[in-house]
């Protein structure tokens, strides 16, 4: 028997992505009022909401149909009907979201039936928005561009021009997500931003405790998205058949726009034109102020920043945004990895390269693992990692300090607030990146001094004639 | 403060009818002028209650196979599974010398649809000659999750298949998350399958030492094992193997040599302790290390077994020099502590072990349970052959073992056994119902709409639970410990344990933090008067 395949790998060692359900929950938090439920075996709902609640630090309510073995065989449908009474009953959502999981795809179940059944049963005018993702299906990355596309099927209709400008944002911070609110704020753009999870995932401390927290694009206001001006949608690395923006495009002729995830200078600069060129509005001045810091605090760093080579690893999305914001800042990128399945990323990272002129072009991998990205990084000589908790591991036993940001930060507090878009999220990013350059500078340089230059007393000699020239 | 019948009534009542009926089976309020009172437990989870509860694929890897250092654990499905238990126990382990420790590893089968469409089980032949070509494990289990079994991949022939080609123990877990209720039923799964081919299979044919004991049902969450090793060492126990908190699989195959098996978890482990006794003729012991005094008990109930002047001198002493040690210190805490209440709401044995050591720092646990348990976890031992056997238990094969007719030998004769048994928990378990006072609330698999409304009722000081609920309780202002990963803390078991839990719960009580919590611009009586959550406002 033949002991490899050749050129296939087979194991997945410490993993980059999640599943598919997990990015649909994140999706669906973002949703006024409503709650998810997911149809499959207990686990996945615990796990998942263990791990949300883990990185948001709030409560991460998600139901489940507890599928068991006699569920599997004859079928869910009884458990899901019984799970979206209790949840109504329970919870008094405006909207539930069903996710399926491995287990409920793979015994073909078709929950779009059961939900449309359940609401005829019940005589019950109320959405329920379904969406398919089973693990298998792709990573939590697909999982969430899917999941809004599905909320947007399930509730746009046909409406009147409304000269708003719908906003689908990728799995960003919370804190991300309110500043680009306040940027589209201070453009005085009208505006429907999906899903908008700013609220819901990092809820401000206030009594009572409400089961369902305030917050989520409004049902109404995604009802109504189909009349919009245009589409505007961070979604460069996204495949249409799960795009939102498309779906509008198609279905409604609302034209779509699709741009980088607004970190970085160029990736600002994308984002607030285009708000400009939509609105025909001005560019307050403040904002321009905010841009003018950014390229303040650039210049006053450009030299450290220049010694960093990177590796980005995370979402697609955020990895093409973050490899952007570093070439930019001479922190170049080496090592650029996703777990998950995208062609276009590659393909965008490497055009960037070339339109940037790089004399190099950066490692790209898709459906990576920590063990290739390990690997990469120690090959290619980089001194800073940029992504999710997991890469802990290049921190802990490669000597690479990481910069935490995307999902899932687990091994430490904040990862709501992480601030890294428009141009003084960029800032911040940036001074995290310099910083953590500048600190491991600060840390080995004595040792580092020592290494290239003491040799030793009868050399002490040539030591300091080196030194002298440095 | 108890509850009263008539406010669990008007609760109740909030519920749908179906969700009603089922609950009230398994909440009571604990009266102990009755006979027996029975809870239910271990059966299905009502559908969209939000519930804490796991898979079996999560008591299986998750929690039984996973801390075992040494084997490769082998996720076979899609990414999510093998990812969401990677590192989140905090199961610790160290490295020793000739045992190898994959403890910061995940493997994956990363299942695409293609593999679900085609079957996945060539992918997980290749995959078993990658890892062991990379690391050379001394074993390897396969877990199942639930797409497997479905499609019909046939992992005990890949395992079998695997094991001669490459020479190494491959064990194959058919863990899919449907199976059973809870977790539950993938500890089973894995007591099962380690009982039937990895203990006894050592070489080891004599106990390596005077008092040879396995610790069974042990984690070693934030360190607890490493703790509990420290005192029994030093009192002179022999310690062949833990199960499974930093235990290696070299060490569990010669768990038949030892003269005793502890029990810590008895949800867990309970049935590996059985069967050691049957075949191996091993007996077993309840433990509780967690707090001063059970773990005081317990030492003392370990001596009593092994009856042995120099035993029973050197466990005093030890006892003695680690009370004076740290009690002085746990009395301090235990000011800030005092008169306070606590819910404790764990998984198969927490629920109940922590309650002594809330007790020993002022504390009374008003409300307790579990999230797995079966009934003999809240009645005791003595329920078992009550408890009626459903569809969901019978679908985990039960196997039967037989005394082993080279390696079972009695520890002592039956006669001293039954003396034993009179004097200390041999092979038994009184379950956490027994410690609890009349009035107290008695939760089996507790949902968030139910810890809300609880809370609400009876205000407790401190809520010990998980991650998942201890947002909404802080939410609610109150402090959150969380008792399976200890908050990053730990180790909470043994005589260090318990100070620093003390500490963690004291600065829980003591942070400056919740004096913030209310706005200068909103005085508090009205808060009260008008926003309290409820019950009490």
């Amino acid at each position: 028997m033949s002991r490899k395949i050749e050129g296939v790998k087979n194991v997945n060692e410490n993993p980059c992505n999640m599943c598919m359900p997990m990015g649909g929950i994140l999706a669906l938090k973002g949703i006024e009022q409503t709650m998810v439920v997911l149809h499959g075996s207990q686990g996945c709902s615990t796990y998942m909401r263990r791990h949300i609640s883990q990185h948001f630090n709030e409560p991460i309510d998600v139901g489940s149909s507890s599928l068991n073995e006699k569920g599997t065989i004859y079928g869910g449908e009884k458990n899901l009907k019984q799970a979206f009474n209790n949840i109504l009953r329970v919870y008094h959502p405006q909207m539930i979201g069903v996710l399926t999981t491995c287990l409920a795809e793979t015994i073909g179940e078709d929950v779009e039936r059961i939900a449309a059944e359940y609401l005829r049963e019940n005589k019950l005018n109320y959405p329920i928005v379904t969406a398919p993702t089973p693990g298998y299906g792709g990573s939590h990355a697909e999982g969430y561009f899917f999941t809004v596309r599905r909320i947007v099927e399930g509730l746009a209709k046909k409406a009147e021009k409304n000269y708003k400008i719908n906003i689908f944002v990728s799995n960003i911070s919370p804190a991300d997500i309110r500043e680009i609110k306040r940027i589209l704020d201070l453009m005085q753009v009208r505006y429907t931003l999906c899903p908008d999870f700013s609220d819901t995932l990092d809820r401000p401390y206030v009594r009572p405790y409400t089961k369902i927290p305030e917050g989520g694009t409004k049902l109404a206001d995604i009802a109504e998205m189909s009349g919009a001006l245009a589409t505007v949608q961070m979604g460069m690395t996204v495949d249409e058949s799960i795009s939102p923006g498309e779906y509008l495009r198609e279905e409604f002729g609302v034209p779509l726009y699709t741009i980088p995830i607004p970190i970085g200078l160029e990736n600002t600069d994308i984002f607030i034109k285009l708000l400009q060129e939509l609105t025909g509005g001005v560019i307050p001045l403040s904002l321009q102020n905010e841009r003018g810091r950014l390229v303040d605090a650039m210049i006053d760093s450009h030299k450290y920043n220049f010694e960093g080579r990177s590796a980005i690893f995370g979402e697609p999305e955020l990895v093409y945004a973050l490899a952007g914001a570093c070439i930019e800042n001479g922190i170049m990128p080496l090592v650029v990895a996703t777990g998950s399945k995208n062609s276009t990323l590659c393909t965008l990272v490497q055009d960037l390269s070339a339109e940037k002129g790089l004399d190099f072009i950066p490692e790209i991998v898709t459906e990576s693992d920590f063990k290739e990205i390990r690997g990469l990084s120690v090959a290619k000589g980089v001194n800073v990692a940029i992504g999710h908790s997991d890469g802990h591991y290049l921190e802990e036993q490669e000597n690479i300090p990481l910069v935490r940001l995307g999902f899932p930060i687990h091994d430490r507090i904040g990862g709501q607030r992480i601030l890294s878009v428009g141009y003084t999220g960029t800032a911040m990013f940036l001074d995290r990146v310099t910083n953590t350059l500048l600190a491991a500078k600060q840390k080995s340089y004595r040792q580092t001094m020592y290494n290239k230059f003491y040799r030793g007393k009868e050399k002490s000699e040539v030591a300091k004639y080196e030194l002298l020239r440095v | 403060m108890a509850i009263t019948e008539k406010e669990l009534e008007e609760l109740f009542e909030k519920m749908p009818k179906k969700m009603e009926k089922n609950r009230r089976k398994h909440i009571m309020i604990k009266n102990g002028e009755l006979e027996s009172q029975a809870i239910e437990a271990n059966t299905r989870t009502v559908p969209g209650v939000i519930t804490n509860r796991g898979c079996a694929y999560a008591g299986c890897k998750g929690v039984v196979l996973g801390p075992i250092k040494d084997m490769i654990h082998i996720t076979h499905g899609p990414i999510g599974c093998a990812f969401y238990t990677w590192g989140a126990r905090r199961n610790k382990a160290k490295t020793e010398e000739n045992v190898k420790n994959f403890m910061n590893y995940a493997f994956s089968t990363n299942m695409q649809e293609k593999d679900i469409v085609f079957g996945g089980e060539k992918k997980l032949a290749a995959m078993i000659d990658e890892v062991v070509d990379m690391f050379h494990p001394n074993a390897i289990t396969i877990s199942a999750t639930c797409p497997v079994g479905l499609i019909g991949d046939d992992i005990n022939a890949v395992a079998k298949a695997a094991q001669e080609r490459h020479g190494i123990q491959v064990l194959a877990f058919s863990c899919e998350g449907y199976k059973g209720v809870s977790q539950s039923a993938g500890h089973h799964i894995a007591n099962n399958n380690l009982m039937a081919n990895v203990i006894g299979t050592g070489d080891m044919e004599k106990a390596p030492g005077k008092y040879s004991i396995n610790i069974l049902g042990e984690y070693n969450i934030g360190g607890d094992s490493w703790e509990i090793e420290r005192f029994l060492k030093e009192i002179g126990y022999n310690i062949v193997c833990v199960m499974t908190g930093d235990g290696a699989w070299e060490h569990i195959r010669n768990a038949h040599v030892a003269d005793l098996n502890l029990v810590q978890c008895h949800r867990s482990i309970n049935y590996i302790a059985e069967k050691i006794q049957t075949k191996y003729g091993t007996p077993w012991l309840k433990v509780n290390f967690v707090g001063v005094q059970s773990t005081i008990k317990s030492l003392r109930d370990m001596a009593t077994y092994f009856d042995d002047p120099e035993l029973t001198k050197k466990t005093e002493e030890v006892i003695e020099r680690e009370l004076a040690r740290v009690q002085p210190v746990i009395d301090q805490y235990a000011k800030i502590c005092n008169n306070k209440t606590a819910f404790c709401f764990v998984g198969g044995s927490r629920g109940h072990h922590y309650q002594g050591l809330f007790r020993e720092l002022g504390i009374e646990t008003v409300l307790a349970g579990y999230e797995f348990a079966h009934r003999d976890d809240y009645e005791g031992r003595e329920v078992i052959p009550d408890i009626k056997t459903d569809a969901d238990s019978k679908n985990i094969p039960d196997f039967q073992v037989e005394p082993d007719p080279s390696r079972f030998h009695l520890r002592m004769s039956p006669e001293k056994m039954e003396e034993l048994k009179q004097k200390i928990p041999l092979g038994d378990y009184a379950g956490m119902n027994l410690e609890m006072k009349d009035g107290d609330l008695i939760v089996d698999d507790l949902n968030h709409f139910e810890t809300e409304e609880f809370i609400k009722l009876l205000q407790p000081d401190i809520f010990a639970s998980g991650i998942k609920d201890k947002y909404v309780v802080q939410k609610m202002g109150i402090p959150a410990k969380q008792l399976h990963s200890y908050d990053y803390s730990g180790p909470y078991a043994g005589f260090n344990g318990a100070v620093n839990f003390a500490r963690d719960v004291s600065m829980a009580f003591a942070s400056p933090t919740w004096n913030y919590i209310t706005p200068p611009w909103k005085t508090a009586p009205l808060l009260e008067g008008e926003f309290g959550e409820g019950g009490k406002a």
